[in-house]
């Protein structure tokens, strides 16, 4: 093929015995001997090497790169961190796409912007244009930096041995990083245009591109070529330049916004200023938006849009085919062909991967802006009106590491009501629920950080009268701040609560307690719905502003739900308009322990964001949090930020043992009473802020977002039993605290005595709290976790900071803090070690054992057991009928 | 690639096995199927469908393309290997195997060639 630009892996494929093909000018392989139905299934379940060194590699430097990328791609390039990547689309005068692109910043001064190969000369004449206007350069790369994608599950373990171990990249989508792999410097992106979970693309030098290639092979990857490239972004819903960008079957430009990725792609951002295409795209978004919301009245912007769309019928549709609905011609197909995929049994996180494949005939299609999800179509497949249907997706990647294909389906219809007779199923409920408590009181070892069961006074308590009661009330300043109850027949329940400040406020160290609030995450939703009221005190003519920045601890790196925007933060965090995202910051780890907060870093981002809140606290918790440092550091800097601690792990660690986080300086704690705390499940949030202080308004308006903004009815019988548990913990805190910490010692180090894989600071003997990690392999904790189940061993499977998401974790998290208050040592915590590595290292069955362990350890510690006590707990189950 | 001699080809890479009587077989060659690729659909005719001499009979689909089979005699389907529905690879794994059709009361033929002509005709 005379003519033909050819990759520095083209020796490599041919010797390989690849179908050589021209694609876009180049000389690419189209598959190997495997054949692409093998490569994209090799692609699916472990993982394919594909050469991606034709497409176009353009480096931009120079003191107006970014005003001069702001102007010709979609996208805000100001929303791009170091060693972040964001999509694009180059957008030309009309709305319509020049290319779409990727830009990478693997260095703080230059930016990578990788585009197709065969629009790479189209590309250049449209940015040199452009690029006059600017004190800025760009140079083309393709030629000295060859591109591999490395797609597939196995991905990231195959990378890791060339690191060394070294973690590729953060795990999240579009990181990026610089790193030696034996020797040779490589840049990798998580990216990929297959749409795995778990894919890659790694940038190295030319010379070196033949040595990676093969050296991925002998680690276990296979070649792909483009064939299966192309069933795989197809399956994925990716759009490709030339089919659901450019123009249509018709002939017809198609407007950005009809691929659905746009979304992302383009912002209207101030930043940007008046970028290339920015009215039509604006005119498109708004056409958009209406038709998002099934607003079909106005169309001619965005006539038609691209959509995936599945035969029923058999057959196999190509680009170009008409769709219709009804008689009428509503678009056509720009891509389609028979994928396949392998085929699965079981439900949610039982499912089963079977090794059987199958064929589906996918997808997609550009059609009329009104065709909705679950619309009946016909495709006209060579002449013939065959069935086929729009499906949401063909594939979704959200239970990481594996690509999950999703076939076409109807909604089942819902079962009908039950009838009949209840009493039976009455009788049986009770039944079950006896089995239940039964095993996990009596049979199991409960290793769940987050649980802990309280004590038959506080469960007594828990279940007597104020538990059906309401017992609203709220200070008022005309009775010089004396709480006034709205109900009568409350007066025992008043003096509980106050009770149960008291004593809280001597637990925890602080100046006022609020005790309402029913679960931490409210508790926490209460300090962050004051904290922007208290923000926006002085002026309520205007809509409210939101908090920030904020800085918490990164989810994937142990931080909770509570404390995130897609959790207790979502109503109250800002976006920052510079970068379009949540004004959030996260707190920065340690390299050689990513359970430790950085707090050289961490002052390095203090200064940078200037953050108005700071949370500390998370759920993956081993160590101790630098609560004081940073306090001196932000006094230091004279700045105004509120500190808060999430305590909700920690609550009943509070004291000698582990933290005091009021006298290191933290303002508002908030906590769960029922994980280290001995308490049924509730919230609590305690402040030092004092009567006479500025920020005393700032409790105020806490009291007030507790009630009336959280709860009418605060479940007083729990507040009753809580103030039970209060009173044990205070009496019995120094023993417990002393044993709950040196029991998790203990039990990490007989763990990893046992060969298993203790996460932590051996220095701090793994742990300074409750809680226990182990790693037991990338995407495996779930499995561990059900067959520890079996065996009576309740712990929960958790991602580790370098990983994914639930269903990729590989670690369990797991507490000492219940089966402490069991009675268990350091010789039972020991024992429990041996058992559970014959479980999970040698797949023994140890239920058992499990039980014969258990069987000695089931009267509670750490409470009231005098007889007295006992007898008048027997007076209250009884007049309580319990 | 294999050519086996007692079979006729076609230029259009299809295979007619004769089985007396007025009766053959028919399917793709080797080297049909490996240019195509896998094969991932075939859209097979119908019992008692008539077929003629150098038309298309057939469709088969890899994941790159679809292909016209075209019928190397004029006849009437007596049998279709209606197995190759579900299995359309078997034409890629055994492809003098998987026959598509058997064809009766042929009348006449398209233009045939041995295998030796076959083998050099693919080999230009």
């Amino acid at each position: 093929m005379p003519d033909l630009k050819r990759t520095q892996l083209y020796d490599v494929h041919v010797a390989a015995g690849a179908t050589m093909v021209d694609f876009g000018g180049w000389e690419m392989p189209i598959e190997y001997p495997t054949k692409i139905v093998a490569e994209h299934l090799y692609t699916r379940h472990a993982c394919s090497l594909f050469d991606v060194s034709h497409m176009g590699r353009i480096l931009v430097e120079g003191p107006e790169m970014v005003p001069f990328l702001q102007h010709v791609l979609s996208s805000n390039v100001m929303a791009l961190d170091l060693n972040q990547a964001q999509y694009a689309i180059i957008p030309n005068e009309n709305g319509g796409a020049v290319d779409d692109a990727y830009l990478y910043r693997f260095e703080e001064d230059r930016y990578l912007l990788v585009v197709n190969a065969a629009n790479t000369d189209k590309d250049l004449v449209h940015l040199n244009e452009q690029i006059k206007n600017y004190d800025a350069k760009m140079t083309v790369i393709t030629g000295d930096w060859a591109a591999i994608a490395v797609q597939g599950p196995k991905a990231k373990e195959i990378l890791q041995v060339l690191s060394g171990g070294e973690a590729v990249t953060e795990p999240m989508k579009n990181a990026l990083n610089t790193l030696q792999f034996e020797g040779r410097t490589v840049r990798v992106a998580k990216t990929g245009y297959t749409g795995e979970p778990i894919g890659y693309e790694v940038y190295i030098e030319s010379a070196e591109a033949a040595w990676l290639w093969n050296r991925l092979i002998e680690l276990g990857a296979k070649p792909a070529g483009l064939g299966a490239r192309d069933t795989c972004r197809l399956e994925a819903c990716l759009p490709l330049y030339g089919h659901e960008m450019g123009d249509d079957p018709e002939g017809k430009e198609i407007p950005v916004f009809a691929v659905p990725l746009a979304k992302f792609a383009v912002s209207f951002s101030e930043q940007k200023g008046d970028f290339i295409g920015r009215e039509p795209l604006a005119k498109q978004y708004e056409a958009f938006k209406r038709i998002q919301n099934r607003d079909f009245s106005d169309l001619t912007e965005l006539p038609r849009k691209v959509m995936p769309i599945t035969l029923l019928d058999k057959g196999v549709m190509r680009a170009g085919m008409p769709v219709y609905k009804g008689d009428k011609l509503i678009g056509y197909t720009t891509s389609g062909t028979m994928v396949p995929y392998y085929r699965h049994e079981g439900e949610g996180l039982s499912t089963v991967i079977l090794e059987e494949t199958a064929k589906r005939s996918i997808g997609l299609a550009i059609v009329d802006s009104d065709t909705l999800e679950d619309d009946e179509v016909q495709v006209d497949v060579r002449g013939k009106r065959l069935k086929a249907v729009i499906p949401p997706y063909h594939m979704r990647v959200d239970a990481p590491p594996f690509a999950r294909p999703i076939l076409y389906r109807p909604d089942e219809e819902a079962a009908a009501p039950a009838s009949g007779d209840r009493g039976p199923k009455a009788l049986e409920l009770i039944g079950r629920a006896i089995e239940n408590h039964v095993w996990r009181q009596e049979k199991c070892v409960n290793l769940i950080p987050s649980e802990m069961s309280p004590s038959r006074a506080v469960r007594l308590l828990c279940a007597s009268d104020p538990s059906f009661r309401y017992a609203e009330h709220k200070k008022v300043k005309s009775f010089y701040d004396a709480d006034v109850f709205y109900y009568q027949g409350t007066e025992f329940i008043d003096e509980v609560e106050q009770l149960l400040v008291e004593e809280m406020k001597a637990f925890m160290g602080c100046a006022e307690v609020e005790t309402r609030c029913v679960s931490g995450q409210m508790s926490n939703t209460c300090v962050f719905s004051a904290l922007m009221d208290w923000k926006n005190r002085l002026n309520r003519k205007q809509d409210p502003k939101r908090l920030g920045y904020i800085m918490n601890n990164h989810i994937i790196k142990g931080g909770h739900l509570s404390a995130q925007p897609m959790g207790a933060l979502h109503d109250y965090i800002a976006i920052d308009p510079v970068t379009e995202r949540h004004a959030l910051v996260n707190f920065p780890v340690l390299k050689d322990n990513i359970y430790k907060i950085d707090v050289e870093e961490t002052k390095k981002a203090i200064d940078q964001y200037r953050p108005e809140f700071i949370i500390f606290g998370k759920s993956m918790v081993l160590h101790k949090e630098p609560v004081a440092a940073i306090r001196k550091y932000v006094d230091d800097m004279g700045l105004q930020t509120t500190i808060m601690y999430d305590m909700a792990h920690v609550l009943g660690l509070i004291g000698d043992y582990f933290q005091k986080p009021f006298q290191e300086g933290a303002e508002i704690v908030t906590g769960s009473t029922h994980k280290t705390f001995f308490g049924p499940q509730r919230g609590i949030v305690g402040v030092n802020y004092h009567k006479g202080e500025l920020k005393y308004g700032l409790w105020e308006t806490i009291e007030t977002r507790a009630f009336p903004g959280s709860v009418s009815n605060h479940h007083l019988g729990t507040q009753l039993g809580l103030l039970m548990a209060a009173y044990e913990m205070n009496q019995f805190k120094d023993e417990y605290q002393k044993a709950v910490v040196s029991n998790a010692k203990s039990f990490a180090k007989s763990l990893k005595a046992a060969g298993l894989d203790v996460a932590g600071d051996p220095a701090n003997d793994y742990t300074e709290t409750h809680q226990v990690i182990v790693s037991v392999g990338y995407g495996t904790g779930p499995d561990v976790a059900m067959r520890l189940e079996r065996n009576n061993i309740i712990c929960n499977y958790q991602a580790t900071p370098e990983e994914e998401g639930f269903t990729a974790s590989g670690a369990l998290r797991m507490g000492v803090n219940e089966m402490t208050r069991f009675g268990f040592g350091p010789a039972e915590f020991d024992k429990l070690a041996q058992i559970m590595a014959d479980c999970i290292l040698r797949g023994k069955e140890v239920k058992e054992d499990i039980e014969a362990l258990r069987a000695g350890y089931t009267e509670m510690k750490y409470c009231f057991t005098e007889e007295q006590v006992a007898s008048a707990l027997n007076e209250l189950a009884k007049k309580s009928g319990i | 690639m294999n050519f086996p001699t007692e079979l006729k080809y076609t230029k259009d890479h299809e295979w007619i096995k004769d089985l007396g009587g007025d009766t053959a077989l028919v399917g793709i060659t080797d080297f049909a199927q490996s240019e195509l690729g896998d094969l991932v659909f075939i859209n097979l005719p119908q019992e008692g469908d008539e077929v003629t001499a150098d038309e298309s009979f057939c469709d088969v689909e890899s994941v790159k393309a679809v292909s016209d089979v075209m019928s190397p005699c004029t006849g009437v389907v007596e049998e279709v290997h209606s197995e190759l529905e579900d299995e359309p690879q078997m034409l890629n794994e055994d492809p003098y195997g998987a026959w598509i059709v058997k064809v009766k009361d042929i009348s006449a033929y398209g233009e045939l060639l041995s295998a030796e002509e076959y083998e050099a005709f693919v080999q230009k």
